[in-house]
Formats: C-alpha cells, sequence, structure tokens
C-alpha cells in the first residue's frame, strides 16, 4: 500500500515537473503532458497516424522473433557452456567481456549486413536479448549443487531426470531473471534499431513525428511503445514470481 | 541368491586410485571384506583413507580401478536403488521439496503411483519423529531433522542395504547421541544390512556388530572387531571400556600417521 502511494507520489512529481518545464520551454522542442494527452487521443481514436496499428504489430512481430531467436540460442550456447567445463573455461569469460561492450556499436554493420528492414532489428534484438539468458544460464548451472546430483543418481537418476529434476529446479529462478532481462533487452534492440534507421515499426514513427518537429505526436508516440515495454515487462515479472513460488 | 559363504555384500581386492593435480593419488589399495544379511557393518579409520570411497563404490558412483564388488552375488555396475540405498554426510535435500516429498523422492524415481508413494512416506514420518513436519522445507528443519529426513528417504525405497557416510558427522554431540539411538532402533525393526561411516568411537561401539578398522591412505583394512554385546549397550560397562581402548589405540596408531603424511 504505502508502496503504490510512493509510486504514484514520484509519477505525479514527475509530471507535475514536466509539465512546469514544458510550459516554460519553446512548444516547438518541449511538450507538457498537457499537450501530450490530446495527441494520444488523437492517435488512438483519431488515427492520426494511419500506420499506427501496422507499425504496432510489425514492431510486436519483430522483438516476438528476436526474443524467441535469442531465449534458443541463449538457453543452447549456456548449457552447452556450463555442462562442459572445458568450453565454460574457455569461452565464458569472452561472452561475459563481449556482453560489456555498448551492443549499439554493432549496430551500423548489421544494418549494412542485413538491410534496412525487418531483419536488422530482429538482429539487434536478437544480440541484446542473447548475451543475459546465455550469462544466466551459465551461472545458473554453477549454482546446481553437485550434491543433489550426486544423490539424484545414487537413487536411480539418469542423465534426462538429473536435468529436469534437479538442475532445472535449483537454477530455475536464476535462469526465469535471465530470460525476464533478456526480453527487456531484445525490446530496447527493435525499437532503438528501428529509431536509428528503419522504413516501417515503432521506432520509424517516433523518428519521423521526431524529424517533423510534431513533438506532441512524437511523445504520444513514444508512450504507446513504453506500453509494450511495461507490458511484456509485467508479464515477465508474473512468470518469475510463479517460478520463484515453485523453486521455494 | 547371495555370494560364497552367505554373505550379502563381497568386497574382492578393491584398489583405487585418484589423479590430482598434485600427482595420483592412491586411495584405497586391495581392500577385501564381506558382510552377511542383517550385520551393522561400521568402517572406521582417519580422514582421508579411502572410506567414502568405499562406501560410493558400493553404492555404485563410484568404479574401481582393480577388484570387483558384488552384491548379491552380481557385481556392482552403478547405483541399484532396488537392492542399496545410500544416506550422506550432507543430508543432500531437495530445498524446493517439502520434508514428506523428499522422503518420496526414491519411490518418485521408480515410478510408484503417487498415492501409494505418499502414503508409505506418510507412514515412515512417525517413527522419524517427524510427524507434523511433513509440509515442512528443508530450511525450516533443524539439523538433526534435516538427516532424519535423508534416512527417511533411504528407508522409504525400502532395500535391503543401507550405506550411510558419516550420517551424523554434522551434528552437535547431544543431537548426535540421540540420534545413534534413534537409528539403532529402526535398524533393529527393520534388520536392513547397514554399512556405516564414521569418525566417532562411541557410534561404532554403540551400534556396530562389527567394526572394520582402516589404515591411513592407502586404506586397507587394518583389524575387524566383532562385537557381540546385546543392545542396547551400556558405554560404561568393563568389556566396553576396555573395547574402547583397544579400538583407540589402533585408530589412533593410524590417525597420526595420516597427520604425518599430510
Amino acid at each position: 500500500m504505502k508502496v503504490t502511494v510512493l509510486r504514484l507520489a514520484l509519477l505525479a512529481a514527475l509530471l507535475a515537473a514536466w509539465e512546469l518545464a514544458g510550459r516554460a520551454a519553446n512548444p516547438l522542442l518541449a511538450v507538457p503532458p498537457s499537450a501530450v494527452l490530446p495527441a494520444l487521443r488523437d492517435l488512438l481514436l483519431l488515427r492520426s497516424y494511419p500506420r499506427l496499428p501496422a507499425s504496432l504489430c510489425l514492431t510486436v512481430r519483430e522483438i516476438g522473433v528476436a526474443y524467441a531467436l535469442a531465449v534458443a540460442a541463449g538457453l543452447g550456447c549456456g548449457f552447452a557452456l556450463g555442462m562442459n567445463r572445458l568450453l565454460g573455461r574457455a569461452w565464458g569469460p569472452m561472452i561475459a567481456a563481449l556482453y560489456a561492450v555498448p551492443a549499439v556499436v554493432w549496430y551500423p554493420s548489421l544494418m549494412l549486413f542485413f538491410g534496412l528492414d525487418a531483419a536488422s532489428k530482429i538482429a539487434f534484438g536478437f544480440l541484446l536479448g542473447f548475451f543475459p539468458i546465455t550469462l544466466a544460464v551459465l551461472a545458473g548451472v554453477r549454482q546446481v549443487n553437485p550434491q543433489l546430483v550426486l544423490v539424484a543418481r545414487a537413487y536411480g537418476a539418469g542423465v534426462v531426470t538429473v536435468f529436469f529434476r534437479v538442475m532445472l529446479p535449483s537454477m530455475l529462478f536464476t535462469l526465469v531473471g535471465g530470460l525476464r532481462t533478456g526480453l527487456a533487452l531484445s525490446v530496447i534492440g527493435v525499437v532503438v534499431g528501428e529509431i536509428l534507421g528503419a522504413k516501417d515499426g515503432m521506432g520509424a514513427l517516433i523518428n519521423h513525428a521526431y524529424g517533423l518537429l510534431r513533438t506532441g505526436d512524437y511523445v504520444a508516440l513514444v508512450l504507446v511503445t513504453l506500453a509494450i515495454v511495461v507490458g511484456s515487462d509485467v508479464l515477465a515479472s508474473l512468470l518469475e514470481r510463479r517460478a520463484k513460488a515453485w523453486t521455494e | 541368491m547371495t555370494a560364497a559363504g552367505g554373505a550379502l555384500i563381497a568386497i574382492e581386492s578393491v584398489a583405487k586410485r585418484y589423479v590430482t593435480s598434485s600427482g595420483p593419488v592412491d586411495a584405497l589399495d586391495d581392500i577385501s571384506l564381506s558382510v552377511a544379511e542383517g550385520e551393522f557393518c561400521t568402517l572406521i579409520g582417519p580422514s582421508g583413507c579411502g572410506k567414502s570411497t568405499l562406501l560410493g563404490m558400493l553404492g555404485g558412483l563410484v568404479m574401481p580401478d582393480r577388484g570387483r564388488l558384488l552384491v548379491a552375488g552380481a557385481p556392482v555396475t552403478g547405483p541399484d536403488p532396488r537392492r542399496v540405498a545410500t544416506v550422506f554426510q550432507d543430508a543432500g535435500l531437495f530445498p524446493w521439496r517439502t520434508a514428506l516429498e523428499n522422503v518420496e523422492f526414491g519411490l518418485e524415481l521408480q515410478g510408484v503411483s503417487a498415492e501409494r508413494r505418499r502414503r508409505t512416506a506418510s507412514e515412515l514420518l512417525g517413527p522419524l519423529g517427524l510427524r507434523g513436519f511433513a509440509e515442512r522445507y528443508p530450511r525450516e528443519l533443524s539439523g538433526g531433522m534435516k538427516q532424519r529426513v535423508a534416512i527417511g528417504r533411504a528407508l522409504a525405497i525400502d532395500t535391503k542395504i543401507l550405506l550411510m557416510d558419516e550420517p551424523f558427522g554434522a551434528l552437535d554431540e547431544q543431537t548426535r547421541v540421540l540420534m545413534g539411538e534413534w537409528l539403532l532402533d529402526i535398524w533393529r525393526r527393520t534388520r536392513k544390512t547397514v554399512i556405516f561411516v564414521t569418525h566417532s568411537l562411541h557410534e561404532a561401539l554403540f551400534l556396530s556388530t562389527r567394526v572394520a578398522v582402516m589404515t591411513a591412505r592407502p586404506g586397507r583394512i587394518k583389524s575387524v572387531l566383532e562385537l557381540t554385546m546385546e543392545y542396547p549397550r551400556s558405554m560404561e560397562s568393563p568389556e566396553m571400556v576396555a573395547l574402547r581402548a583397544k579400538l583407540w589405540s589402533e585408530i589412533r596408531e593410524e590417525s597420526l600417521r595420516a597427520m604425518q603424511s599430510t
């Protein structure tokens, strides 16, 4: 309850500050919330941007594909490196180091390679989502208590049973945390990719509105995009909580 | 079904060498021992003498380099939860399972129906002194309780043989004595064949029908003591005091050697 009140208080304070700052500044450059609301209404009800539904679908689809690829590759690489001690020792630190490189430096070459369409956004979303998932799996595998594996083997568990009955529950919390971070980063990758250079999608719309100095529309579009991000994160955190309840 | 001589367990000239970063280490060298059905056989010896390795071999978790191990006449080739159940020094409970679910684990792997394994496990909780703790998770249990859950997990699959690797080693002295009394009671009722690894003279003398003293590394059987006293045993009887002194002098010698070699 107190948490909710504090959250709302922070939100209200930010909005108030934004309103004040927006009214004081040049309306071409800054928009107070009171000007965003009409723009948002036009956007959603009057369809001031006819391409909005299609763009939204495209962005969500790109995120879906990028994230699915990141999950598949991340789980695959993570388990391969986690189960094989030599590979893990050789390549694990390299993956961790690559994760530390600001990924946006790769984006220009991704665009050159994959073109301006969806492929380069998917590639960028994948690249951002892949690392945290891989590293979470690696860390998770290392968390598994070898004593528990031994117990399971003594009671007749084979490799598959050990995996599902011991390893997965042991690492579940870390794994789900990594999957959640991966989702957030895949979303960021796709949207940033669209903003940096795309013909379609939410990022392209945002860029378009911003380029025309339609600042109200621009902020309204950002809010719509934000809704995707928040929505996906809420979904992920629900899954995380369920995993936590199950592990304990 | 049993091997020659009526032994349920036969260990024949078994040797094991581990390769470590500082060179090879001979853990066990030419161990032979046979254990008859219904015995409570204790392995005692200095740290690092390979007691746990020997137990691991009987459980099918460690393979010998030389020699062989027979259980009910058949060579041990891997874990066999239908014949052998193991209790480890670390209780090794699954933290995401309740006490009851931990006891059920072995039955679950054997494909026993949920209803039957729940019944078996629930019936065990009483003698385990865990009635009322079925739904508790391991982190909510004391050290002694955890170890009893681990023993319950081993008893639930109802094997003829129970291997116990210092099951009370991590407990405080008082709990340890009480757990020993409790285990004795369980053993006398179930008549399982127990191989028990310990560092404790008290446990060895209080519980065993036979005590095998092992040498410092590489582990060999130094001597075997037959204990014929009635249960429950008084630790103060003159016979027991004499046995204790004898056992201690043998172990002391090996422990000193173990200390000097490392």
